[in-house]
């Protein structure tokens, strides 16, 4: 039953990726049908070398890190909030998610009203703050990456929020009991009971954000496309310029495969730990 | 269930620690929503409008114009309808595909299963602008460059391993018996995934369906690469609405807003499955 499943899979993933590992070899053109010369490692070589690419990775490396840590923090927090509320419980966290559907393209683009000196609100809150009155959020370098960065924590904060809610509801109700009956203040029981029953559930919300967060760039496409001066000029933004502005695939395909390999091992450590059967399980935490 | 344990005696309604716990979900919840809000509000302003600084929250709608375009024939409605073939199409195949392929993998034994299962959900984790490229090369020499089947398959590509790996977890949670007792009187492996299991799996399906829907609905970097003026989607319309000349915004408040209703109405049908999907199966949720 499996069969037909994966041979579809395999037509629309494998033919593709054996197709990329040859590009990356390759010389391409497709001016006058697509013509492609075998150059052995030269795009790989171009790739060690560029400092523009290895200037990508770094961004991203910030952009990535910056918004995981943004994320993790505040939807931790606005769980534990949430699940602390009662009564009004369900319907805030119903609310809080909504952001969630949009699309990061049009998150981008409501980013860009909301920062637009002109017509946004936000930009309007700022500047009566004396902020940006003489410059564009999203066109100067210093604010330009923290402004798309927000964007993104906007929109999936939430997703963090909704995987730990669900933790935290699903948790055990003995070690808490006994914590308390041992004299464990608020703090003391998130400190040393609730968190280290978490520490599952938190690592899965992680692992599954990190690796969305390098496979979408529509948010950064659609507001600043890297700019202004590279400054957030992620590595998928370089691979797509490099692809299908500058038309130079050979290379692009370098870079995705360099991209890929990231992924992988991403996807090995969620896999892992999924099979470890860590999840759901109260840990042994001494 | 709370976290929070309650404690001997009546809870002091108003400490200031419950206090602070309101104002920070509020806050929280404002800054969710304002953007959202805004977006709907300014759907219904005119350019001039939205001009006047400070910002108005409760004006009277003062145009309904934008939201003519989507009726009618041609431009908007159009570009709705090509939303609705390329990811409506992807889902059903992926659905169809996955739900048998699912099945297969949570009911089968055989060696390598785990590497089988990691190369299903690594496709699904692989960045997109590194399938992009590859895809691009193969559809122009197929000839499915511009067209909505080649989007359809192109949204596949991650639809498909994804409703593999998700249906695949609801089916693990099914009792064999069940389905062993149907083959005892008589059905055949297929028979027992048709009449017993599948309906079980029915509100798993459901779940799968929508999130497939979802992440094809709200797709912008492949169907700007893979769809022309024609073909265009309606995020790939609503991108476009930003121009050298000008923007304008109330037209693209509109446009974001069709674009995010149905994926709300869908997302919160399928409230209680969003954590089971979102986190490709890892946690359970309520």
């Amino acid at each position: 039953m499996l069969l037909p499943a994966l041979v579809v899979l395999a037509a629309l993933s494998l033919y593709p990726f054996f197709y990329l590992i040859w590009m990356s070899f390759s010389n391409i053109t497709l001016i006058g049908g697509i013509s492609t010369t075998f150059v052995g490692l030269q795009n790989w070589q171009t790739l060690f070398n560029d400092p523009q690419v290895w200037g990508s990775w770094l961004t991203t490396v910030e952009f990535v890190g910056g918004i995981l840590i943004l994320e993790m923090v505040l939807g931790i927090a606005v769980a534990l909030a949430i699940s602390a509320l009662g009564a009004f419980r369900n319907l805030v966290l119903t609310l809080v998610i909504l952001p969630m559907f949009l699309a990061p393209v049009v998150v981008g683009l409501l980013g860009l009203f909301l920062t637009n000196s002109t017509y946004g609100l936000y930009a309007y809150l700022l500047h009566s703050l004396g902020l940006f009155n003489n410059s564009d959020i999203l066109g100067s370098t210093s604010s330009a990456l923290p402004a798309v960065m927000l964007m993104d924590v906007w929109e999936w904060t939430p997703l963090i929020v909704l995987i730990v809610a669900a933790g935290i509801s699903a948790l055990p109700k003995e070690p808490l009991e006994s914590a308390n009956v041992d004299g464990a203040n608020a703090v003391q029981r998130l400190r040393y009971v609730v968190l280290p029953l978490l520490r599952p559930t938190i690592l899965v919300a992680l692992l599954i954000r990190s690796m969305d967060a390098i496979r979408y760039y529509d948010i950064i496409w659609v507001t600043t496309a890297g700019g202004p001066a590279d400054s957030t000029k992620i590595i998928p933004i370089r691979l797509y310029e490099t692809a299908f502005r500058f038309f130079n695939l050979g290379y692009a395909a370098a870079i995705g495969l360099s991209m890929l390999v990231v992924t992988i091992i991403l996807g090995r450590l969620f896999v892992g730990f999924m099979t470890r059967g860590d999840v759901n399980v109260v840990r042994d935490t001494a | 269930m709370s976290y929070a344990i309650p404690r001997k005696g009546p809870r002091p309604a108003h400490s200031p620690a419950r206090l602070g716990l309101y104002v920070f979900v509020g806050l929280f919840l404002l800054w969710t929503l304002v953007p959202l809000v805004w977006m709907v509000l300014s759907s219904f302003r005119t350019q001039a409008s939205m001009l006047s600084m400070p910002p108005k929250l409760f004006v009277p709608f003062d145009t309904y114009s934008y939201w003519y375009m989507f009726f009618g024939g041609g431009g908007f409605g159009h570009f709705l309808l090509n939303s609705v073939i390329a990811a409506g199409g992807a889902t059903l195949i992926s659905l169809a595909l996955g739900t048998l392929g699912g099945y297969g993998l949570a009911r089968g034994t055989w060696r390598r299963k785990a590497d089988l299962s990691f190369w299903i959900i690594s496709t699904r984790m692989a960045p997109i602008a590194a399938v992009i490229v590859p895809l691009y090369m193969v559809f122009r020499q197929l000839g499915l460059q511009d067209s909505l089947l080649g989007l359809m398959v192109a949204y596949c590509t991650f639809n498909l391993p994804f409703a593999i790996w998700i249906m695949q977890a609801f089916f693990r949670d099914l009792p064999k018996d069940l389905e062993e007792a149907a083959k005892v009187d008589g059905c055949n492996t297929f028979g027992a995934f048709w009449r017993v299991a599948l309906p079980l799996a029915a509100p798993g399906l459901v779940a799968t369906g929508v999130l497939c829907l979802v992440f094809a609905w709200n797709d912008f970097a492949f169907a700007t690469v893979f769809t022309g003026a024609d073909t265009q989607t309606i995020p790939v319309a609503a991108s476009q609405l930003v121009t050298q000349q000008g923007i304008q915004w109330g037209q693209l408040m509109a446009t974001a807003t069709i674009i995010l209703t149905p994926m709300v109405i869908c997302g919160v049908a399928i409230r209680r499955w969003l954590v089971r999907g979102l986190t490709m199966g890892a946690i359970s949720g309520q």
